[in-house]
């Protein structure tokens, strides 16, 4: 059978189905529920980083305030006065010691040199001995005087805290509202002025003491006897001379005594000046605090000085021997040693410094070959140099690997246009590589640095922990003498001071300069990098 | 207009050898070439020998035998793979720079020495032997220290000297008038087809004797591709020049002797005029009239 067909219609227009299918999923669409997710994870980052930071200043800040109580306490309770006549004291002990070098190497001389039994060497050395013990003793008025005013001022300081600690019990007391045993709270008032009276009226003694002091002092240098080698004898002119100028400081002293005032105010930029310039840090002391950031930092700087100059040349070259001249086999054997490295945990590497390396570094020092180092042989097993060798273990691979990414990423086309030229290997790398990617290696350095400066465990173990400023004055030899750094105090004391304490405080501020440092470096790092990308195009 | 480089150019100290004395140096291996050559009265200056050239385990080359003649234009031509560069690198070595190269079997002479003996020395090779890319690549320095840069690498360091070259040298390379304000600027700020030419002048730059040239103007439009060849046109009567290409106009505008390969062999080698009116080969013929897959 056959229909007939009908008349051909127009066909319907065709469906355009591009609309999107909404599959919906607790009323978001499923793009929103993945948009939401990612996005919630980013925002979660940067709400714990404003956290961290804004933790840090809050618990920072207070310490300013804090601090400038604790610099006016020690103005007001007249530390600060007795501690001109004890720099005083310092200052001679200073030059016993001197003595006592010179001594020391007198008798180096003649027993070493010149082969003279110990007990001759100490006959011969009699006169000097009757000398120095006289010179020594010299200052013992003094000392009794300034060990009185000690005594006296403490107790005025002690008594004031005291005073503090009840005004705060009674605070707490009434804040928890039991008024009656708030006012049983006995609060005694300190007047500063009163207090200090007899401190101040020991001037006259102390002019008097001063005065015999520097007499005698300066008497008994036209009787110096003089050392049996002659090659010491500019060093035993050059102690007159510094004894000299010492008792010529002397009426200096008595002016600023006679000027001090306890009611001078501490103004509040002194809270700053003595953080960050303070070459002291000195807490739980008997006397007076001090929260200088100076030897910390300083530690801190040199410990990574060390460890850049030694993983620069390590992690670069071993970058540019890697990329540019290492076979296929070498790159895959190297490489993943070296990034193998950071795999190491910061104790054992600690650990491995205490065990090993602190002990080997020192009695490589002792060889005599190698004596014409700074600062070798050296008897502190825990120094600058042990961090810094162990450091610079953590910072190697960092440089090496974005060093090598950035040399890496020197189009090859650059490489092939030189040695068509006739370059040779070493021509290249030098003249085309490194130049082409020296921002790259620059902001690489910059990141390792942050690494560094960051480390707390290595530095904690192995840097000898002693906190002072070290001594510049042999140079480099500086390298050898321990110090403090700035993470290795928060570690160390942070466990056992008390919540909200000055001390705590101080502990937080250092941890804010050591963020600010590694924000710097990072931010650094990434200005290079930007620049370096441009060039490259 | 460009001004033609002076006529100082010859001052590279060794004179190479004669064309006779050369054609009588040819290897004895193959006598047909030497025959050949010393017949037509050509000059070969490099004489490739039955060459087989491998990547790793892959063979590239098979067989290649080919004489190139002195201040001549030699074009490699042939479908994408089939081994133009790989001659062309093999001619200064640029393959060392790749793990796992070899040249399997054969020689190539140059002045009738076989540069892949032992003690050839490749830095001095390559100086003698120059190279202009496929894509520029000026160095990310001054258009000045990309010229200077193969001569301060022999330690010439006479300012005056090297104004001085490089002014011949980017006249040379029909870029004078263009960047004589601005020696100082980056080499990566000029166009493409400037910064070709620029890589031109930094290989005429050391005044090597044969350039090498591994299709020039792919990445350049057809007003830069014009003076690039203009240019190669000038520089025929003073260097000996070997181009890949692909663009058989340019072949046939540009070159003396055409060599066609297919798949690693060299199919045919021939006078340019020859293997695009009358080549010897179907294949040869196919590839040239555009026929070829
Ligand atoms: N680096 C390399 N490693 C391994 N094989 C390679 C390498 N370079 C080239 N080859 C191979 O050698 C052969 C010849 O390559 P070559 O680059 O010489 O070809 P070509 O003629 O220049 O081609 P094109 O016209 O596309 O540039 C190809 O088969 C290629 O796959
Ligand atoms: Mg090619």
């Amino acid at each position: 059978m056959i229909e007939t067909s009908p008349p051909p219609q127009p066909a319907p227009p065709p469906v355009f189905a591009v609309q999107k299918r909404r599959l919906r999923f607790l009323g978001l669409t499923l793009d929103d529920t993945i948009k939401a997710f990612f996005g919630g994870n980013a925002l979660v980052a940067v709400v714990v980083l404003a956290l961290i930071t804004v933790f840090l200043f809050r618990e920072g800040a207070g310490f300013f305030g804090q601090n400038r109580t604790n610099l006016e306490i020690y103005r007001q309770a007249g530390l600060e006065y007795v501690d001109f006549i004890r720099r005083q004291t310092d200052d001679h002990t200073a030059l016993t010691r001197y003595l006592s070098d010179l001594r020391l190497r007198q008798v180096m001389i003649l027993t070493e040199r010149e082969r003279r039994p110990l007990d001759e060497v100490n006959a011969a050395l009699a006169p000097f001995d009757a000398f120095a013990e006289q010179f020594s003793a010299t200052v013992d008025p003094l000392r009794a005087l300034l060990s009185d005013l000690t005594e006296q001022v403490t107790a005025i300081k002690t008594k004031f805290i005291v005073t503090q600690d009840r005004k705060e019990e009674r605070r707490q007391l009434l804040a928890e509202g039991k008024p009656a045993e708030a006012d049983a709270v006995k609060i005694d008032t300190i007047d500063f002025a009163t207090e200090l009276k007899p401190i101040l009226g020991a001037l006259p003694l102390y002019k008097e003491t001063s005065r015999e002091f520097s007499r005698k002092l300066v008497a008994l240098l036209d009787s110096v006897p003089s050392l049996p080698s002659p090659e010491l004898h500019p060093r035993m002119e050059k102690l007159k001379q510094l004894a000299r100028n010492y008792a010529a400081g002397f009426p200096a002293i008595e002016r600023d005594m006679e000027a001090w005032e306890h009611t001078f105010p501490v103004p509040a930029w002194e809270t700053f000046t003595a953080f960050l310039f303070g070459r002291q840090w000195l807490t739980a002391s008997f006397w007076q605090d001090w929260y200088g950031i100076l030897p910390l930092l300083i530690g801190s700087l040199l410990v990574s000085a060390v460890a850049l100059a030694l993983a620069v040349p390590l992690g670069v070259g071993a970058a540019i021997y890697v990329n540019q001249i290492a076979s296929t086999r070498e790159q895959r054997l190297i490489k993943p040693c070296i990034e193998f490295i950071s795999a190491f945990p910061s104790v054992v590497l600690g650990f491995f410094g205490i065990a090993v390396l602190g002990q080997a570094l020192r009695l490589l020092s002792q060889q005599p070959w190698l004596s014409w180092m700074p600062g070798f042989p050296y008897s502190e097993r825990l120094n600058i140099l042990t961090a810094g060798c162990l450091l610079a273990l953590i910072a190697v691979p960092t440089i090496f690997t974005l060093a090598e990414d950035a040399l890496n990423n020197v189009p090859r086309a650059f490489k092939e246009a030189s040695f068509a030229l006739g370059a040779s290997r070493l021509q290249t790398i030098t003249r085309i590589i490194v130049p082409a990617s020296l921002s790259g290696i620059i902001s690489a350095v910059l990141l390792g640095l942050g690494r560094v400066v960051g480390e707390t465990m290595v530095v904690l173990l192995c840097a000898g922990n002693r906190i002072a400023i070290p001594d510049f004055t042999s140079g480099l030899a500086v390298i050898t003498e321990p110090v403090h750094t700035m993470t290795g105090i928060i570690a160390q004391e942070m466990g056992e001071v008390v919540r909200g304490s000055i001390h705590y405080r101080a502990l937080f501020v250092v941890g804010l300069v050591l963020f600010v440092l590694s924000l710097l470096i990072n931010y650094a790092a990434q200005k290079i990098v930007r620049r370096y990308k441009l060039s490259i195009g | 207009m460009v001004n033609a480089a002076p006529a100082t150019m010859e001052t590279r100290p060794p004179a190479p050898p004669s064309a006779p004395a050369l054609a009588a140096k040819v290897s004895p291996r193959f006598p047909a070439v030497a025959a050949a050559a010393a017949s037509e009265g050509r000059n070969v200056i490099v004489d490739i020998d039955d060459v087989d050239f491998f990547y790793g385990a892959t063979q590239a080359l098979h067989d290649i035998t080919l004489g190139i003649e002195a201040k001549k234009v030699t074009a490699l031509i042939g479908p994408s793979g089939c081994g133009k560069s790989t001659l062309l690198r093999c001619l200064n070595r640029m393959n060392d720079l790749i793990d796992g190269t070899r040249l399997g079997g054969g020689t190539i002479k140059i002045h009738g020495v076989d540069i892949y003996q032992p003690d050839v020395d490749v830095i001095e090779l390559r100086k003698r032997v120059g190279m202009v890319f496929q894509k520029s690549n000026p160095f990310p320095k001054s258009i000045y220290e990309n010229i200077t840069y193969g001569l301060r690498l022999q330690g010439l360091k006479d300012r005056r000297k090297l104004d001085e070259i490089v002014e011949r040298s980017l006249r040379g390379a029909a870029l004078w008038d263009e960047v004589k304000d601005r020696l100082q600027a980056s080499g990566l700020g000029l166009s493409g087809g400037q910064q070709q030419r620029l890589c031109i002048a930094r290989a005429i730059a050391v005044e090597p004797e044969i350039i090498l040239m591994d299709e020039p103007c792919s990445a350049l439009d057809p007003v830069a591709t014009a003076k690039v060849e203009e240019l190669i046109q000038q520089l025929r009567s003073r260097y000996t020049i070997v181009i890949v290409t692909h663009n058989m106009q340019q072949a046939a505008r540009c070159s003396d002797r055409t060599a066609f390969f297919y798949l690693g062999k060299l199919i045919e080698y021939a006078d340019t005029r020859e293997i695009f009116t009358n080549p010897a080969h179907a294949q040869t013929e196919a590839y040239v009239s555009g026929r070829f897959g």
